[in-house]
């Protein structure tokens, strides 16, 4: 899409953009700020209420090197609170989609593909909640076939597809297959059940609450990950090989998913793993998912104390 | 209130529910449901001997159900007329009032309501507002967490005669709360509840943080805010003494309450507009001033009283500026908050306007309305001859039009507001509109299309909108095609499909069929009766092939001077967008379309006269131009 009116303002190019329309009516109550995950967590320079004014102002340069432009994965937390109704994430998708058509790029770490392992199956593409994934005919290392590639500028970093994809041909710096087993490999404390939590970046609201997951003994482990949907159940039987006894996955609630889908697909592994463990007889362990929403400040302690419980009962019973 | 049920000439009654309004200015027959009290009113003197010894506790409404009341109660205890009455859905009927009574003998289990009928002159509507429930919004948390409350609840706990005698606790732990909040905007100016601004909110925490501070400086108390609304006179300055108190108000709206497990304290995440930063403040108790909206039973009220209702359920005034008081019905006026949210000195002014309406409707012996009325020749109405229409009956907007089967319809003179919608929407033009009869409107249609009908844009305007947007176009030198010619009727709902096919019989070029918007119609419901026809015409022009654009419905208010200059120079465009030759082909292939619906039009009294004076001034003029 290419705009020829050079005197078409910053404000009417997003306008015309699906999504962009409603961005007029703001009026500043900083509802969006507040309830942003990305502001509170990532980036505290991230503030859509600035970024609609900055589209008003015509300030375009700004609005393009804004953190607020690039970091947004639209969960919607923040439309969903909006007393105007402006749908804000898909204002900021507009203003991205200009800024990429005038050369500006993510500056956030992105997956990647090795393209010596990648089938071209396209799980990653089903998988991707942002069709940051496509497959292309392209030639490598003498094949043509097709192989799968990312567009930098959607991908969000969730690390969805690097659980999904079954050859392992898709990391993400940080949290790749290795990075992430690494951590599982503990020794076991002898006499404590051991406790391996996986807990997605976004579903813990509060510092509090992080503190809380620091407050435990060595018997239970924290891995962070971008995404519950990161989660591979390989991992999970890892875990349970090298000895631990119990796994709690945290996510978002439902609807309030960072990256969009991303809990509903855990929900859905998380069954899998479940009837799995039930077939080859692991009665001693027990894996289990948590949808923690933005309002349960304190919840996190009460699901750590209760699967603690449970894990020890079971040990002494056997 | 003690003053009014003093004064020998109003007549209070109260427990009274209004069922049935008939009649019309100066002669209402109002029909009144007196609810059985099962307490006699003359005997009872309101000692409440029988509420103390009643066993039955149920939540008490007047204190939001924070405190229970007996099953023989009175609402509050300053209640005027003060006379029990007993709720039968609680009462286990012990009979133990009965016997604290004693010699009073006051009480009367047979009772039963009453439905009396009263004639009344002027009625006058002030059924008040009630309060948005907030439960809905989950992110504040209110029914979730303990210590999120509504000010109206605070108010009742802050107040001497309240269930705590006005010691302000907090309701998970019953300990004196010391750092407060109060939340602005709880549902209004929010479009996903209720669009429009509550009015009053801003002053009411304002007046509740000064009064809780006065109580105790101690306390820490915020006021989060969106906007300070203080327009009126000292209200700003009232503003100023509670900042200096040291209340702290904080612009951005809380988007989050967090709520700690253990001490059930409160964690509220907003952002500061003025820091620019994300905030997260503890608080004791958190107080919600939620949004003003119509009282429940707004919608079957305005039903019975025949008055329209605005877009957010309040009752509809005649003219937001010039007659806030009045209802577009005669005789009915508002006062208070039931017209719209507004605080005190502006309930008192307009109840005070209202009654002084009201008494000149009581003091008059006659009523002088609207002279567009309309009249119903009564051997045109196939009513008459035994044949079910009425369908000027069901276009009336104001319950105007007498219809009974087998007998000519009548208009109700005193209650006609003068739209035209029964006199349009009549098959058998047995109605016509007085100064706005068919016969005038086709006088001037055929004297502004005498000369290239085929380049002119007849625009059909409402007096009240369209036709002020027009003015507002001129009066604001918005330039607009001179091709133009204006047609004023008094509401969209008079613009009769009759015109329009005349319109185009005598080749008018394009029509524009303008009005209000559906929410400002004058006539509560006339635009909507207007808005159908317009769209049954396109249909029909559509199915004649008519090129799009030559009909075209536009509602304007008299505010959009803009949006009537615009519509008339896009329908200009479509005129030029045809080759002339082709324009005046498909005038002709369409004529004889139009005529076929016009079969009957020149049998309307009056209209073939027009019809021949028109024509024969028509031949008069261009043969004096000819010759000249």
């Amino acid at each position: 899409m290419s705009h020829d009116n050079s005197i078409e303002t910053f404000a009417d190019q997003v306008k015309a953009i699906p999504g962009g329309e409603n961005l007029e009516i703001c009026y500043s109550c900083g509802t969006c700020v507040s309830k942003c995950m990305i502001q509170q967590k990532l980036e505290p320079d991230f503030n859509p209420r600035r970024l609609l004014r900055m589209v008003m102002m015509d300030m375009r340069e700004e609005a393009f090197e804004s953190p607020t432009t690039w970091y947004c994965s639209q969960c919607d937390l923040c439309y969903s609170a909006c007393p105007q109704e402006i749908h804000i994430s898909a204002v900021i998708a507009a203003v991205k989609q200009l800024a990429v058509e005038a050369g500006y790029s993510t500056p956030l770490s992105t997956v990647t593909v090795d393209e010596t392992l990648c089938a071209g199956c396209g799980i990653c593409v089903m998988a991707c909640p942002y069709e940051a994934t496509h497959l292309i005919q392209k030639e490598v290392a003498g094949v043509m076939d097709l192989f799968s590639e990312v567009d930098e500028n959607r991908c969000m970093g969730c690390g969805i597809c690097v659980a999904a994809c079954p050859l392992g041909a898709i990391s993400r710096e940080g949290v790749s297959n290795e990075e992430i087993n690494k951590q599982i490999k503990v020794k076991n404390q002898k006499f404590a059940p051991s406790l391996v939590i996986f807990i997605c970046d976004w579903c813990l609201r509060e510092n509090d609450d992080l503190s809380i997951l620091e407050s435990y003994p060595a018997n239970v482990r924290v891995i962070h990950i971008p995404c519950s949907g990161r989660i591979d159940p390989q991992m999970a039987l890892l875990a349970l090989r090298s000895g631990i006894d119990g796994i709690l996955v945290c996510g978002c609630k439902p609807g309030e998913c960072h990256y969009q889908h991303g809990t509903d697909i855990t929900t859905c592994k998380i069954n899998l793993l479940d009837t799995m463990i039930d077939q080859i007889k692991l009665k001693d362990h027990h894996v289990k998912f948590v949808q923690i929403g933005t309002q349960e400040r304190g919840r996190i302690r009460q699901e750590i104390d209760n699967m603690l419980e449970t894990l020890t009962a079971r040990k002494e019973s056997h | 209130m003690v003053d009014a049920a003093r004064q020998s000439k109003i007549d209070l009654r109260a427990y009274t529910e209004v069922e049935r309004v008939e009649g019309f200015v100066g002669n209402f027959k109002v029909t009144l449901r007196e609810k059985a009290k099962y307490v006699i009113a003359d005997r009872c003197n309101g000692c409440g001997d029988c509420s103390s010894v009643c066993p039955i506790e149920v939540p008490n409404y007047f204190e939001l159900n924070i405190a229970p009341r007996k099953a023989i109660y009175v609402p509050m205890s300053q209640s005027v007329p003060l006379i029990y009455s007993i709720d039968m859905n609680a009462c286990i009927k012990c009979f133990k009032c009965v016997e604290a009574c004693g010699p009073l003998e006051a009480i009367d289990f047979s009772q039963e309501d009453k439905l009396v009928t009263e004639d009344i002159g002027a009625i006058v509507v002030a059924t008040g507002f009630s309060h948005f429930d907030p439960s809905v919004m989950e992110e504040y948390g209110y029914g979730k967490f303990p210590n999120v409350i509504t000010s109206m609840e605070m108010e009742r706990l802050n107040n001497s005669a309240g269930p705590t005698a006005g010691n302000l606790i907090r309701p998970s732990d019953n300990k004196n709360p010391q750092k407060l909040a109060f939340i602005n905007c709880v549902g209004s100016r929010d479009k996903r509840f209720n669009e429009g601004c509550s009015n009053f909110c801003c002053m009411y925490s304002i007046k509740n943080a000064v009064l809780l501070k006065q109580m105790n400086p101690e306390v820490d108390i915020t006021i989060y805010y969106i906007d300070i609304r203080t327009p009126s006179k000292g209200y700003e300055e009232f503003y100023d003494r509670a900042r200096k108190m040291g209340i702290h108000f904080t612009q951005g709206r809380p988007s989050l309450i967090t709520e700690d497990p253990e001490t059930h304290n409160l964690y509220v995440h907003s952002e500061d507009i003025a820091l620019g930063e994300v905030i997260e403040h503890e608080y004791d108790m958190i107080m919600l001033n939620t949004a003003a909206i119509p009282q429940p039973d707004q919608n079957k009220m305005s039903s019975v009283l025949n008055v329209a209702q605005s877009p957010g359920g309040w009752y509809m005034e005649y003219h937001p500026k010039l007659r806030p008081m009045d209802s577009p019905t005669d005789g009915i006026f508002f006062a208070g908050a039931c017209q719209g949210p507004k605080d005190i000195p502006a309930s008192v002014a307009q109840g005070s306007a209202a009654a002084s309406r009201a008494s000149r409707i009581l003091h008059s012996k006659e009523w002088e309305i609207e002279p567009t009325v309309a009249v119903v020749w009564p051997d045109r109405c196939v009513s008459a001859d035994g044949k079910s229409c009425g369908l000027c009956a069901k276009a009336c907007p104001y319950g105007a039009v007498d219809y009974v089967k087998g007998k000519a319809a009548e208009i109700i003179t005193a209650k006609c507001h003068g739209c035209g919608a029964c006199v349009a929407e009549c098959p058998h033009d047995a109605i016509t509109q007085l100064h706005f009869t068919d016969a005038q409107i086709l006088a001037q249609m055929r004297a502004l299309l005498a000369e290239e009908p085929h380049k002119k844009i007849l625009a059909f305007r409402c007096h009240w909108c369209s036709y002020g947007g027009a003015d507002l176009a001129g009066t604001s030198h918005f330039e607009y095609t001179a091709n133009e010619r204006g047609m004023r009727v008094m509401c969209s709902a008079r613009m009769d499909s009759d015109f329009i096919y005349e319109a185009y019989r005598l080749g008018a070029g394009a029509v524009l069929y303008s009005g209000c918007h559906p929410q400002d119609c004058h006539y509560i419901t006339g635009q909507l009766i207007g808005a159908k026809r317009a769209k049954r015409l396109s249909t029909i022009f559509e199915r004649m092939q008519m090129t799009p654009g030559r009909f075209r419905i536009a509602w304007i208010s008299a505010a959009e001077g803009d949006k009537y200059a615009r519509v008339l120079n896009e329908m200009q465009t479509v005129l030029d967008n045809i080759p002339e030759k082709q324009l005046l082909e498909e005038i002709e292939r369409l004529k004889p379309e139009v005529t076929k619906r016009l079969r009957r039009f020149p049998n309307v009294p009056g209209v073939q006269d027009a019809m021949d004076f028109s024509d024969m001034m028509v031949t008069a003029i261009t043969t004096k131009e000819s010759s000249a």
